[in-house]
């Protein structure tokens, strides 16, 4: 009972009393003798900072599970480890982005590519796709770490030219832009994203601009204001197949909310490149992908692109099945067959992963075709 | 939008003065009254202001008593005083606080979770590491709906009143039921201790989820 010893008995002296204290300290810190034979025989520090990604040709040779069991967490496949970003690039791109306070959602939603990207590709041209209206969503789906809160901060008012700014800055032809969900604001934030758009544009006219949005709700004529703002390429994810939606979705989203902002799009800019985005791996079936695609071609969607869902906090949903990159290549032959524009698939495809090369070869083919 | 519950490790006290006696340990115990020994002579010099001054400390949403509830000793107003602010260092061991909570998953499977008094059901998900998937996906903020539980009558009936943002979030949520909250709002009382909560499936199946979807 605390209150008989709250006094320190008479009896005490301060050395017996130090020593009792070093002693209980002892108990607390060493460490019992099997604890110690694992530190020294046990794994050391260089095996852990490897920092060798597996050859392609051990990719056919992973035994590991790829469908999901029971109580079960998968552990990544090689196919889909990639190198910690560093580099000159990814500095600098990460430097100018703090100092305009501009966000991406490369590093909100943590993309694997980031590194690959930031650091420029083969031409290196670094891209990010920059996050306007904010870093925090007013949906919460379970697929996305994007933060999440009922009422975000409002609107920068300088963001669209800051955007602009920075993007002019880093010299690309192609660039990505995306937003969160603003359901507080009465337009969704159409307003901004386009006037980011025509900015843009103004400073840099023969860039390439695609934004992929939100759905508005379902407000048709906000997805008019963003069409109609100058861009070049609609992006709208349907993320999954009609199937999974409800699960896998914030319940405000809906496949065929979806399906309409796209067709609206096209409808008031014809010109206008529509694509749209699928995740594989969250318990879909071939035939309900096949279905989804080929209800996406029949809206008149242009582009898609196949990625795996890989689970980016332990709140989220749990993987379940990594796609294999043969099968992603046999998805890519079906949307080829289908009639999209082009079809991006592969594990770590995203939907603004190197959408600009791709696009870019796309049009270099059709027009040394059409000199031919 | 009630202010989310104050992290698990402050806690204000709770009446009583006694050490946990599941500790037969007489080392842990004897370190223990070295640490109250030792606290004590700090406090008593903290605590000779008015008592006041630490009813601001508790802003729990859910810790409803106060550091400074009545003794039933009739010890000295001080020496109370310190005994109790002192118990807080004690009590980090001691179980008294800790509520358990049997969740059933969505496949029918018993889960069974500790917490402390004061978090909130997303909170002893996730600290516990509970297979639930997709729980609690906006970080309990309301602004999403996947941590929809479904509670027992009598308990439901004790729960606190729903706000209107969790009721335009739980709307939103699939298979929707007459004792149904979000856990990210529900904080644990003493009373909660051993109660089972529900997850609710959140599809059906493929059939139903297409007919949600053109009634849209």
């Amino acid at each position: 009972m605390i209150r008989q010893h709250a006094q320190p008995r008479s009896g005490l002296t301060l050395p017996v009393t130090a020593r009792f204290v070093c002693s209980q300290l002892r108990v607390f810190s060493a460490l019992s003798d099997e604890k110690k034979a694992l530190l020294q025989e046990g794994p050391d520090l260089q095996e852990f900072i490897n920092g060798g990604l597996s050859d392609k040709k051990s990719w056919e040779e992973y035994r590991g599970n790829l469908k999901r069991q029971k109580g079960e967490r998968l552990r990544l496949p090689p196919w889909l480890k990639t190198e910690i970003p560093l580099g000159k690039n990814y500095n600098k791109l990460k430097n100018t982005l703090r100092n305009l306070n501009l966000h991406t959602v490369c590093e909100e939603a943590r993309c694997p590519n980031i590194g690959e990207c930031w650091g420029g590709g083969e031409k290196g041209t670094a891209t990010a796709t920059i996050m306007l209206m904010g870093d925090t969503c007013t949906r919460g789906c379970r697929f996305c770490s994007v933060k999440t809160s009922r009422n975000p901060p409002p609107l920068d008012p300088d963001e669209p030219f800051n955007t602009a700014n920075a993007i002019a800055e880093w010299n690309l032809d192609y660039v990505v832009l995306t937003s969160v969900d603003r359901d507080d604001l009465p337009d969704g934030g159409a307003k901004h994203f386009a006037a980011t758009v025509s900015h843009l544009k103004e400073r840099h006219s023969k860039i390439i601009v695609e934004c992929l949005t939100p759905d508005f709700r379902g407000d048709l004529k906000a997805v008019e204001t963003v069409a109609v703002s100058g861009l070049d390429v609609y992006a709208h994810n349907v993320e999954t197949v009609r199937e999974l939606q409800r699960t896998v979705r914030d319940p405000r989203a809906r496949f065929d909310q979806s399906l309409r902002v796209l067709k609206h799009a096209k409808e008031v800019k014809p010109s206008l490149l529509s694509k749209t985005s699928i995740m594989l791996g969250l318990g879909e079936t071939d035939s309900q992908v096949y279905a989804t695609l080929k209800e996406l071609r029949e809206a008149g969607v242009d582009c898609v692109t196949l990625g795996q869902y890989m689970q980016p906090t332990k709140r989220h949903l749990k993987v379940d099945e990594y796609i294999t990159p043969e099968k992603f290549k046999y998805w890519e032959n079906v949307g080829n067959e289908l009639g999209f524009l082009y079809t991006a698939s592969g594990p770590l495809v995203r939907s603004s992963y190197k959408a600009g090369e791709f696009f870019l070869k796309k049009i270099l083919r059709e027009r040394t075709a059409e000199k031919n | 939008m009630k202010p989310r519950p104050a992290p698990s490790h402050w806690q204000p006290g709770t009446c009583g003065c006694d050490v946990s006696s599941s500790n037969s340990n007489m080392a842990v115990s004897g370190f223990r009254r070295l640490l109250v020994i030792s606290e004590c002579v700090l406090l008593k010099r903290l605590c000779q202001p008015a008592p006041s001054r630490s009813r601001h400390l508790s802003i729990s949403r859910c810790g409803r008593n106060g550091l400074f509830s009545s003794s039933s000793r009739g010890a000295s107003s001080n020496d109370a005083w310190g005994r109790r602010l002192l118990n807080t260092g004690a009590r980090l061991q001691s179980s008294k606080d800790k509520v358990s909570v049997n969740f059933i998953n969505r496949d029918g499977e018993k889960l069974k979770a500790e917490g402390n008094l004061g978090d909130s059901l997303l909170d002893v998900v996730v600290h516990n590491n509970l297979d639930i998937d997709g729980f609690g996906a906006c970080e309990g903020t309301l602004a999403c709906s996947t941590c929809h539980l479904i509670f027992e009558e009598p308990i439901y009936k004790k729960l606190d009143d729903i706000t209107d943002e969790e009721m335009d979030m739980l709307d939103l949520a699939y298979g929707l039921s007459e004792t149904s909250r979000l856990g990210c709002q529900i904080c644990l009382k003493k009373w909660m201790d051993g109660m089972t909560v529900e997850v609710p499936s959140d599809v059906a199946d493929a059939r139903e989820t297409k007919d949600i979807d053109s009634g849209s």
